[in-house]
């Protein structure tokens, strides 16, 4: 009787293990939330990656150092029309709400600090630029496009990725909430 | 220990049989075969000689040892069992590239896969490790060529041609590189997803762009032995790339063609191409037999293995009943 008992009870425990086996193929489910895999609008809620970089005056910056501030990344090139023609509202912005906190930080993406100060002083940009000559910030933003652009909030964290060329009252409606917030 | 009959030693014959075919899949997870009908037969015939002799075994067709060696029959059921289940249910063995610096969700894993940013040095020494951030479970490494068990799938990390491009223009001035046709826009790294005949041979290719110069540029990467099999003598042994270079007309533009080695900066359609040559990982993933279901499966049959021939030879039998009757005498 009792190594019966123990028969029973092995097979029992067999069995146990096999549905829980089976079991195993379908609970999987998806991945953790933030997923990068679909441009920038899926980064939101995931913290901004930092790379040290040049300032136009040749000295290293990142995102990390505006730290506690609002930050509006924007990823351009002096070659893209849309972000040619996005770049004065994006000016406009800085000037109006820099008293706030608000940073408009400008990436230049794969190209020389000549032609990045080139289409600074044309544009007579007063934001922040630097030149990320090895396309880091666009890669880890999962830009699928320039202009690219990010807003961050002051503990790091990307609220929202944006593809593609934005509006002053687009860029308005992306940070004041996070401004007033403040 | 004891001899064992004709039927005892069929059954053991199917349980190791089909015990090496489920541990297969652990070994070379990535074979496709896993997830055929035939597989599954294989395993469904070893599973029915195992079991009936197990089912008549309990009822004493096998005398004493049949009875002991039904908890091992039981073990090598289990495992069976999870071959089965990994078969017929796993998903296909999937290859998941990414470029660096993205992020791809895996659902079959429950995870999501983090490529990490790679420079130049990274990709000539190919030594990337990928990080899988799992729900409600710790953060996984898999250096280069590693791998690990992620509930009941495997996954590999397997280093593949990779080429940093850096391009500038005459002067000197860097410039951005584009990928139109790649969902990371702006990677200066060319994974060579695609395969083209060319030179006799199938060689993996992509294609990037320079806008500032209305440049689209195709990449044919040469591994040693078809930069050998090319007889261009300047490549011949090392791993090179061709570049062929068109205007934004898709015309090739003059001298806009020619190889390029590893560190070294080629001039062709006006633009400066420097490519450093090496490895970026792909991951793939497999789905394997469920693990603790092997580890019971597995000491079930071993434990049930020595129950049934230790326990059930002649020399321990007779230390537990006392001397021979000879011996009395």
């Amino acid at each position: 009787m009792p190594r019966n008992l123990v028969g029973y009870a092995v097979a029992l425990v067999a069995l146990a293990v096999v549905a829980w086996t089976v079991r195993s193929y379908f609970g999987a489910g998806g991945g953790p939330a933030g997923g990068a895999g679909g441009g920038p609008a899926m980064l939101a809620g995931a913290p901004a990656q930092s790379y040290a970089v040049k300032t136009l005056s040749g000295r290293s910056d990142s995102l990390q150092n505006y730290r506690g501030h609002v930050v509006l990344v924007n990823l351009w090139a002096s070659w893209c029309a849309p972000c040619r023609s996005e770049t004065p509202a994006l000016e406009e912005l800085y000037q109006r709400d820099r008293s706030k906190g608000l940073v408009v930080l400008g990436i230049d993406q794969g190209e020389s600090s000549a032609a990045a100060a080139a289409f600074a002083k044309e544009m007579n940009l007063s934001y922040p630029i630097l030149v990320d000559e090895d396309q880091q910030y666009g890669r880890a933003y999962a830009a699928v496009g320039l202009p690219t652009s990010l807003i961050v909030d002051p503990s790091g964290r990307i609220v929202r990725g944006i593809d593609g060329e934005l509006t002053l009252a687009e860029m308005q409606a992306a940070v004041d909430p996070l401004l007033h917030a403040q | 220990m004891r001899a064992a009959s004709g039927n005892t030693a069929l059954a053991l014959g199917a349980a190791a049989a089909g015990i090496a075919l489920v541990f297969a899949q652990d070994v070379a997870p990535a074979w496709t075969g896993y997830h055929t009908w035939q597989y599954s037969a294989a395993l469904a015939i070893a599973a029915v000689a195992v079991g009936g002799y197990a089912l008549g075994a309990r009822k004493g067709e096998d005398g004493e040892l049949g009875m002991r060696l039904t908890f091992a029959m039981t073990g090598a059921l289990v495992i069976i069992a999870a071959g089965i289940a990994s078969g017929l249910l796993g998903p296909d063995t999937e290859t998941v590239q990414r470029a660096p610096g993205t992020v791809a969700p895996l659902p079959d894993v429950g995870a999501a896969a983090f490529f990490p940013v790679a420079g130049p040095a990274t990709i000539a020494s190919g030594d990337t490790s990928i990080s899988l951030r799992r729900r409600n479970a710790g953060e996984l490494e898999i250096a280069a060529g590693g791998r690990q068990f992620v509930g009941a799938t495997v996954v590999e990390s397997v280093p593949k041609p990779a080429a940093y491009v850096e391009a500038r223009d005459p002067g000197g001035a860097h410039l951005t590189i584009t990928q139109p046709t790649n969902p990371s826009f702006l990677s200066p790294v060319l994974l060579f997803p695609q395969e083209v005949p060319l030179a006799n041979a199938v060689l993996p290719a992509d294609a990037f762009a320079t806008p500032a110069l209305h440049r689209q540029i195709k990449a044919f990467y040469f591994s040693k032995s078809a930069s050998t099999a090319a007889r261009n003598h300047g490549i011949a042994g090392r791993e090179a790339v061709l570049f062929a270079v068109d205007d934004d007309s898709g015309q090739l533009l003059p001298g806009g063609i020619g190889f390029a080695l590893s560190g070294q900066a080629v001039d062709l359609g006006g633009v400066r191409l420097r490519p450093t040559l090496g490895t970026y990982p792909a991951l793939v993933i497999s789905a394997v037999p469920y693990p603790p279901a092997l580890w019971l499966g597995g000491a079930l049959f071993v434990g049930g293995l020595g129950y049934g021939f230790l326990r059930g030879s002649p020399k321990r039998r007779s230390a537990e009943n006392g001397p021979p009757a000879a011996a009395i005498r």
